[in-house]
């Protein structure tokens, strides 16, 4: 278990959330809890939570009732992508202005709906309450039921005022959202096999490389949520018989509530890593108990190991002994991470989330190396703090991080919306070893700090300068420019980050 | 998608307490703290931070469900607390959100309440801005904190002090640190490096030299001496002539500092109107280097002109950013088909207005503002611009009608470099018309290249029938 010492200076409230891991002692790291005023929390909000979970549907109409700045911050950037509509990129907006928070906004919301539902034909419409709605009481539940009446369609609420707790429970206002379409429409049935891809975001087409290997299976799979999902595949999803959920803190809810209602099992496997395929290829084929599924499961993972092997050793080569922080919005990358890592060759010296649980950080606590930090909703001075502290060569997280990183000289890997490249499947992780590689094993790493001097000698007695004002005729001047370049060969770099 | 009068389909404009952040960052030893809820910090950080590509910190109060029920005093409180003992600022920018609006805190009697409670000595400027999301939009937001700032630096002392002989010069809305860069080089040049005033300046602060050091707060920005000796200058300068420039207009009520409103010196003509405005308050000649810059600039305009004549051209943005840009496609001779302000402002139709019956009376331009980007889309459709001008939200609609896009504005997260985009003075002016006239050329590259095959009238003469011919 992980030891709460003071691991680098903070506000005292965030001591508990800081931890270093130490085999012998024990006490445990605070978490899931709400971000001190003022610690500058990497969080965002509860409708941050239920945009990015629920967004990639991409035939709905995704429509934020509030003034413009939430809807205008998170215009297409979860990174999704689609295999048809793409609806879910363009932002819908209430555009709630002053008259509208005096007088309420409930008016405005359903003839908004009215107008979108008109103009767009979409299968659904979601409508994310943010947190003026919350304050000024618009009863959205109403409005929707009504609208559901009057369009024809599902008008679905979103409960996602910012204010009222984290984004995991943004997380569970999108499930609840995703709820009401489930069961709607009963699922065509091409296989005795049927699974649920949870937790998956499509983000630079992720699930494209995994959807392959399942139907390799035999499998048919039903849906991926919500990435690349639609609303007629959500519809059908209780038609499977197993739900995988990779993302466990956005769609283990999810989870529960279909095993609850559809007697539906779940088990929570990550695509990323080759260990963690081989798990999530064997577990879901061990579930089905076919001896054929199992069989051509085992082809899948030797055939595809050996071919990106000799690829990756010749990058793990490279990048062995290297050191990464991991800074992820949730648990489940962060762990399977850590194993990513070490099939890299390299070593997690920081390893933090924004929305862990009690339990992710148990298990994160199991899975680092003695020495390790640990940390809960980090903020960019611990961050960069840490960064140095624990000398990381690489740091894997989000934008808001990327510069933080780059500016004290540390490699960076973008694990979040921005990517543009797949880093699921075999090909996937194939590329987040490139992406290790470009970054950790750049040139542009030795200049940063370096500072542009003139060799001791000319810098100490002033050569350089002395000498052009002393020298008056023209050739002389020449003579002196000259012994000035062959001075400035000499100018070495100073680095004072090593 | 036309014809919409209750919903916003990809909007033109962020909310107003992002502009309050870049008016803030763009002055010394400064942090923002929003009070909201976390959400809206972290997401301007990211918008912020995709743009200039630095790290951007921000604060929050991060309000609860507690906090908007019984009132945020505590969180606010706390979080100026938090960020003082974190980053020890000088000065925090307080401003508001549509939640701390929304439940009626008192943020003047909270921030009182705290400077008593932590005794807070006066060394420590705490400046609130409200800042609704459901007001206007990041330009007002922008003018808003720029004038709080000036209004808190100024208050001590109502009357002047010493007359110092100096030019206050005050943005209307934001440029690009390489454009604040050249701003400052400008004004130094002609009416000396210590005898202007530029407020704000974010030329250090968003685009900070990598050093292998992080600072908790970036070096650079407006130091707070110069600010509160804004009311003891000879004159200001707004940059900016589409909204009311506040701060220069408390200035010139409070402290009697005459002023003059002119536009972003985008282009030829108004970068002209500048440079003689500044040489008729300083009493000092135009130096050589700019007039030989004008020339070179000229030169470019002459060498472009058959290039980029009658090109239909969408110019989208913030109101004073377009006009500028405007102002150039006319004056070379471009087609300013379409021409958007992202927000609402008093004169920015007027002068558009102004600057097509200036240069070109027949053009036949459509002005909008206060539009989305669907709004846009179908005006772009109607317009038939062949390139287009303006930030990455545009980028959609480029794509899907194949026309070239030129970025330039806020936001600009798809490209490096918006950091150092040049658009201002004769610099910019040849920058940006190199890049319109090279984007122009590279299409006519690509379409010459489908054009060279031969004509099938065209009957080549192989050496058989070369013979015959000599036969």
């Amino acid at each position: 278990m992980p030891d709460i010492t003071s691991v680098i200076n903070t506000l005292d409230e965030r001591q508990p959330y800081i931890a270093l891991k130490q085999a012998k002692k024990s006490s445990e790291l605070a978490c899931d809890n709400t971000s001190i005023a003022g610690s500058m929390s990497q969080r965002a909000c509860v409708y941050s939570g239920a945009r990015v979970a629920l967004n990639p549907v991409t035939d709905a109409v995704h429509l934020v009732h509030g003034p413009i700045g939430c809807a205008s911050y998170t215009w297409d950037i979860r990174g999704s992508l689609s295999s048809d509509k793409e609806t879910f990129r363009t932002s819908f907006s209430t555009d709630m202005k002053e008259l509208d928070v005096v007088f309420g906004g409930e008016k405005k919301l359903s003839k908004s709906i009215d107008e979108i539902v008109g103009l767009y034909s979409p299968p659904v419409v979601f409508v994310y309450s943010t947190c003026i709605v919350g304050i000024i009481g618009d009863d959205l539940e109403a409005i929707c039921k009504e609208a559901t009446q009057r369009v024809g369609i599902p008008v679905i609420p979103v409960k996602s005022e910012g204010f009222r707790g984290t984004k995991s429970d943004g997380y569970k206002a999108a499930c609840n959202a995703l709820m009401q379409i489930i069961g709607t429409k009963e699922p065509k049935i091409t296989s005795e096999y049927r699974i649920n891809i949870f937790g998956d975001y499509n983000v630079a087409g992720d699930v494209w490389l995994v959807k392959p290997l399942f139907e390799k299976m035999g499998i048919q799979v039903i849906t991926s949520m919500t990435g690349d999902a639609t609303v007629d595949t959500i519809s059908k999803s209780h038609g499977a018989q197993l739900n995988l959920v990779q993302c466990s803190g956005s769609m283990t809810y999810l989870a529960k509530w279909m095993k609850k209602e559809y007697g539906i099992p779940f088990k929570k496997v990550s695509y990323f890593g080759i260990e963690d395929i081989a798990i999530a290829l064997r577990t879901t084929a061990e579930f089905f108990g076919s001896e054929e599924m199992i069989r051509i499961a085992e082809e899948i993972i030797e055939m595809e190991t050996e071919r990106i092997m000799p690829e990756i050793q010749a990058i793990k080569s490279k990048l062995q002994g290297k050191t990464a922080a991991i800074y992820m919005g949730g648990a489940a990358k962060a762990l399977t991470l850590i194993k990513g890592f070490r099939e890299l060759g390299m070593e997690v010296v920081i390893i933090g989330t924004q929305t862990g649980k009690r339990d992710d950080y148990k298990q994160i606590s199991y899975q680092v190396k003695d020495g390790t930090v640990i940390v809960d909703d980090a903020n960019p001075l611990e961050l960069a703090d840490l960064l140095v502290k624990q000398k990381a060569d690489l740091m894997v997280a989000g934008v808001k991080e990327r510069f933080l990183a780059y500016k004290l000289g540390v490699a960076f890997c973008d694990f979040n919306h921005d990517r543009v490249i797949e880093f699921e499947g075999y090909d996937g992780f194939l590329n987040f070893a490139r992406e290790l590689d470009t970054s950790i094993n750049s040139p542009v790493w030795r200049y940063v700090g370096s500072k542009l001097a003139a060799t001791s000698s000319a810098a100490g007695t002033g050569q350089c300068n002395k000498r052009s004002a002393e020298h008056g005729s023209d050739n002389d001047r020449i003579t002196v420019e000259r012994s000035n370049m062959h001075e400035m060969n000499n100018i070495t770099l100073q680095e004072s980050m090593t | 998608m036309t014809e919409r009068n209750y919903t916003t389909v990809n909007p033109c404009i962020m909310c107003q307490p992002i502009g309050s952040v870049m008016a803030f960052k763009g002055m010394e030893d400064s942090m923002v703290l929003l009070h909201g809820s976390q959400g809206c910090s972290t997401y301007m950080r990211l918008h912020l931070a995709h743009h200039f590509r630095e790290p951007v910190d921000i604060g929050s109060s991060s309000l609860s469900e507690k906090g908007a029920v019984y009132g945020g005093s505590e969180n606010l409180k706390k979080g100026l607390k938090n960020i003082i003992i974190r980053y020890d600022p000088k000065v925090i920018g307080v401003s508001t959100t549509c939640l701390a609006e929304t439940i009626g805190d008192d943020i003047n009697r909270i921030i009182n309440e705290f400077r008593e409670e932590e005794d807070i000595g006066d060394e420590r400027i705490i400046i609130p801005v409200p800042t609704p999301s459901y007001e206007e939009s990041h330009n007002s937001g922008y003018i808003k904190a720029v004038e709080a700032i000036v209004r808190t630096f100024t208050m001590d002392n109502s009357r002047k002090e010493i007359f110092n002989n100096r030019l206050n010069v005050i943005l209307s809305e934001n440029i690009s640190p390489e454009d604040t860069r050249e701003l400052k080089h400008i004004f130094g040049t002609i009416v000396g490096q210590n005898s202007f005033i530029l407020l704000p300046d974010i030329s250090e602060t968003f685009d900070a030299p990598m050093t292998g050091d992080l600072h908790k707060i970036p070096p650079g920005g407006t130091t707070h001496a110069d600010i509160a000796d804004m009311k003891n200058s000879a004159a200001s300068i707004g940059l900016g002539i589409t909204n009311d420039n506040k701060a220069i207009n408390y200035l010139e009520r409070t402290f009697d500092v005459p002023s003059q409103d002119l536009p972003l010196p985008i282009g030829l003509e108004y970068t002209d109107k500048v440079l003689n405005a500044l040489s008729c308050i300083s009493g000092a000649d135009i130096p050589e280097e700019f007039q030989k810059e004008r020339g070179r600039l000229i030169d470019a305009m002459v060498d472009s002109h058959k290039y980029v004549y009658a090109t239909k051209v969408a110019i989208y943005g913030d109101p004073n950013n377009v006009l500028g840009m405007l102002s150039l496609a006319l004056e070379n001779g471009m087609h300013p088909i379409l021409v958007v302000a992202s927000s609402k402002s008093p004169r920015f139709a007027e002068h558009a207005m102004e600057r097509v019956k200036q240069v070109k009376p027949d053009c036949d331009v459509t002005i909008l503002e206060d539009v989305d980007f669907d709004s846009f889309n179908d005006a772009v459709r109607k317009a038939k611009p062949q390139i287009m001008i303006g930030n990455s939200n545009g980028k959609y609609i480029a794509k899907e009608m194949n026309i070239p896009l030129i970025r330039f504005g806020f936001p600009i997260h798809d490209r490096v470099g918006a950091q150092r985009i040049l658009t201002l003075g004769y610099k910019g002016a040849m920058r940006m018309l190199d890049r319109i006239t090279n984007t122009i050329l590279e299409v006519q590259d690509s379409e010459l290249a489908a054009k060279w095959s031969e004509p099938e009238s065209y009957i080549p003469l192989v050496e058989g029938n070369f013979r015959s011919a000599e036969a």
